[in-house]
């Protein structure tokens, strides 16, 4: 019986060259489904995102079993989609972090963060970006690589929630625009629940 | 709703039980700390009955609690209350590996 986890990691689509980083300026046409569905949100701070994840987890609704996983994951995807563009996005020109993750913030005035979301009943599409563009292309395949290559617990692992992000979502992408724009986004299925999602 | 974090905890002889309310992330720091120092019996139950979201943060947060217990306190760290989607990122994150779910 599939479960679950037993479905595997996401199918990942990354444009841009991962061997050099540079991103190409491809857009995300086809991975994210445009229409009047879709939903954009601008952040002005982190106070916004409780907010938002309410109210993504309410657009879905809880009301069976399958609904309840799916507002689950729903939820931890915007946070760390989120939460990377508030926090690990924004760097200084030696690369160091602005804002340390916990605290408050709002944005800078030259700064931008969009959340899209479209739920049509049976699939959520969710994306976010910064206007940052930090994140390269090697950081990715390294956090992935770092996060499955061993179970071992160690709290000081990096990336692990784009390892969450990867593992989670039925597809996954990336598109970095150096300097100038990170999207992450990928899409969650509603499937039902399988029996017993804890038996190997 | 989002949750702000807090924990309950129970002191019995051989089990100390924290009971989790709330999602677990980067504001949860302090609070985990205080579950290490508050730690005093050969077992330590981590009940997860009410806690909505964790975060890769919150994640980190749990391993560096986990070790600390064990390492520190050589206590037996036992698990309860997880949902399915706090099932399994513990055992993407080898939780499970330091820590014993009950009725597993």
């Amino acid at each position: 019986m599939m479960t679950e986890e037993s479905q595997g990691p996401a199918t990942m689509v990354f444009i841009g060259d991962p061997l050099t980083g540079c991103g190409m300026t491809v857009g995300t046409a086809g991975l994210f489904p445009e229409g009047p569905d879709v939903q954009e949100r601008i952040l002005t701070g982190s106070a916004d995102k409780p907010e938002l994840i309410d109210e993504l987890l309410t657009v879905i609704g809880d009301q069976d079993e399958s609904r309840a996983l799916l507002c689950q994951k729903a939820g931890l995807m915007a946070d760390e989609m989120l939460e990377n563009a508030l926090y690990a996005a924004p760097r200084d020109s030696s690369g160091a972090c602005l804002f340390s993750k916990g605290h408050p913030r709002r944005l800078l005035p030259m700064e931008q963060i969009r959340l899209r979301y479209s739920y049509d009943g049976a699939r959520l599409a969710l994306e976010v970006r910064d206007s940052w563009g930090t994140l390269t292309a090697a950081q990715v395949f390294s956090f992935l690589a770092i996060n499955t290559a061993t179970a071992a617990p160690d709290p000081e692992r990096a990336g692990r929630g784009l390892f969450f992000m990867w593992r989670l979502l039925d597809q996954f992408y990336v598109n970095i625009r150096p300097g100038r724009e990170t999207v992450v986004g990928g899409c969650l299925q509603l499937r039902p629940a399988p029996v017993d999602a804890t038996t190997p | 709703m989002e949750q702000t974090f807090k924990v309950a905890y129970t002191q019995e002889p051989q089990r100390t039980s924290f009971l989790f309310h709330g999602n677990i992330d980067a504001h949860a720091d302090r609070h985990l700390e205080d579950v290490v120092r508050q730690a005093s019996s050969p077992t330590v139950q981590l009940d997860f009955s009410n806690v909505g979201r964790i975060n890769s943060m919150g994640i980190a947060l749990l391993l560096r609690t986990i070790k600390s217990l064990k390492s520190e306190k050589q206590a037996e760290v036992q698990i309860s209350g997880l949902n399915q989607m706090n099932s399994m990122l513990f055992k993407m994150t080898g939780i499970f590996l330091m820590a014993r779910e009950l009725g597993a």
